[in-house]
């Protein structure tokens, strides 16, 4: 059935079409949506008046079908959908359709007023992955925005401690925290992974679970000779001493990207870039793209 | 000599989160046989907070079968392994300050136990839809009683699987005279027990 979906920013909106006899049916609408059948909005487009000045509709879309309608809005489910269809004329007003929908991605983006996205920090061990997370979280906090970090460490004692350092298992530690990014990124938050991620086909995997631009990829690209210089947690030096196995740089490949958003690129100069201007240049990015407003 | 200087700025933590976003986070798992209105519960309870300006978000069982889990199975470990991880996302999005409602059947009580003890005591909320099977079947939403009914499914709980009803949760929810109460009214009582608690306070 060919439809017009609004979907109500707040509860209790009130729509009227001139023509349909919608309003003494349904009112109040939860905040769901309202599906109004095409004869009422031919190609005239007669004007959809809201009768609460206060609220206003924040999305409405033309759907085809029962079908895409929840395509488009995931947050429907088929249990959540109450049909009133009458058989016969379809295009009689008692045709409408109305669920009660959870609260859905754009209503968090409202509350929150960010996009939720997920920007996956890349890098040897010791380019300054987690440090960079941190002024990154620091400075969107102080501009009311909400991040959440993942990293390597504090997920391996959670979600992921069965796992061990074994390729597949290095492999599925990835997956799982790209598919946990991933709803944050539905959330709205701003997540922030930090994580060596070696490989690119398993950074390429995360990225392909998230809609397009949701993945930003930032890589740390910062020489072996300075990150093992740091060694900020030892781990070069056991390395080298073979105490450690397959460490990424030393014995096991990095692999860089081919394609990413954004590059943090040692300059050796460190007045020019501190994290902080490193998490700067990352916001900006934000900011173009649209990320830092609801 | 600035080459020589570490920077070190303290992270941002879960009160700072806390204060950003106006509330405590926590975990509500809403537990009970399918049918029983676990999901309709936490639509309800999500569209109540958002109206009182609180963020929240719903994990089930379904949609993360697709996602996180989508590896796992339906024996006993997989079952085990699936209410585990929902658990520790749960865990990790009560960190982040968000009101986290996860919606399951979660047929043991060990497993829900073990999720419970992931927590900090005190921000594990478990609401016990207690609905009489005949209540649920009658419901079928998904159709899936009929199937086990006809045998096609085995190990479904409430039919060849038993269900471990919480001894011990914060709120149950059940039929009162032989009807089921709204699920805004549900909602309600789930949102006084969180404002009570001060999960929704201005932080």
């Amino acid at each position: 059935m060919e439809g017009l979906a609004i979907r109500a920013s707040r509860p209790s909106i009130i729509c009227s079409l001139p023509g349909v006899d919608v309003g003494s049916q349904r009112l109040p609408l939860s905040d769901g949506f309202l599906r109004l059948p095409t004869s009422s909005y031919a190609a005239d487009k007669p004007k959809l008046v809201a009768k609460s000045a206060s609220l206003h509709p924040i999305s409405a879309v033309n759907v085809s079908a029962q079908a895409s309608l929840t395509a488009d809005f995931p947050a429907l489910s088929e249990t959540n959908v109450k049909e009133e269809r009458i058989n016969g004329d379809k295009n009689k007003p008692e045709n409408i359709v109305w669920h009660e929908s959870s609260i859905c991605r754009c209503d968090r983006q409202q509350l929150l007023q960010q996009k939720g996205c997920v920007i996956w920090i890349t890098g040897l061990s010791g380019s300054g992955k987690s440090t960079v997370a941190c002024a990154l979280s620091k400075a969107l906090f102080e501009r009311g925005k909400l991040t959440y970090t993942l990293d390597g460490d504090n997920v391996r004692h959670g979600l992921n401690r069965d796992l061990t350092f074994k390729a597949e298992d290095r492999t599925e530690n990835i997956r799982r925290i790209g598919e946990v990014a991933k709803l944050f990124a539905d959330v709205g938050v701003i997540c922030i992974a930090s994580l060596i991620s070696p490989y690119r086909r398993d950074r390429d995997e995360c990225r392909s679970l998230l809609p397009e631009g949701d993945f930003v990829e930032v890589f740390m690209d910062v020489p072996l000779s300075v990150c093992e210089s740091r060694d900020p947690k030892g781990l070069y030096k056991l390395a080298r001493a073979g105490k450690i196995k397959g460490f990424t740089g030393i014995d096991d490949p990095y692999e860089a990207p081919l394609n990413c958003e954004v590059v943090l690129k040692h300059t050796g100069d460190d007045d020019s870039c501190s994290p902080r201007q490193m998490a700067e240049h990352i916001i900006s990015y934000l900011q173009n793209k649209g990320y830092l407003e609801g | 000599m600035s080459t020589n200087i570490f920077w070190q700025e303290s992270p941002i933590g879960k009160t700072e989160r806390q204060k950003l976003l106006n509330q405590k986070g926590c975990v509500v798992w809403i537990t009970g046989l399918s049918g029983s209105g676990k999901s309709t519960l936490a639509c309800s309870l999500s569209r109540e907070l958002y109206t009182r300006g609180k963020l929240s978000y719903i994990l089930d069982g379904d949609n993360l079968r697709h996602g996180l889990n989508k590896d796992l199975g339906f024996k006993a470990e997989d079952r085990v392994e699936n209410i585990r991880r929902v658990g520790e996302v749960a865990k990790l999005f009560a960190d982040a300050g968000l009101i986290c409602i996860a919606s399951l059947i979660s047929p043991y009580r060990k497993d829900r136990d073990a999720c419970r003890e992931m927590m900090q005591g005190s921000s594990f909320i478990e609401v016990y839809m207690n609905m009489s099977l005949q209540l649920c079947e009658a419901r079928d939403p998904k159709g899936l009683y009929k199937l086990a009914r006809a045998g096609k499914i085995k190990g479904f709980t409430g039919i060849d699987d038993p269900y471990e009803s919480p001894l011990n949760c914060e709120i149950e929810l059940k039929e009162k005279e032989g009807e089921c109460p709204s699920s805004v009214a549900m909602a309600e009582e789930v949102i006084a027990y969180l404002e009570a608690k001060g999960f929704l306070q201005n932080q």
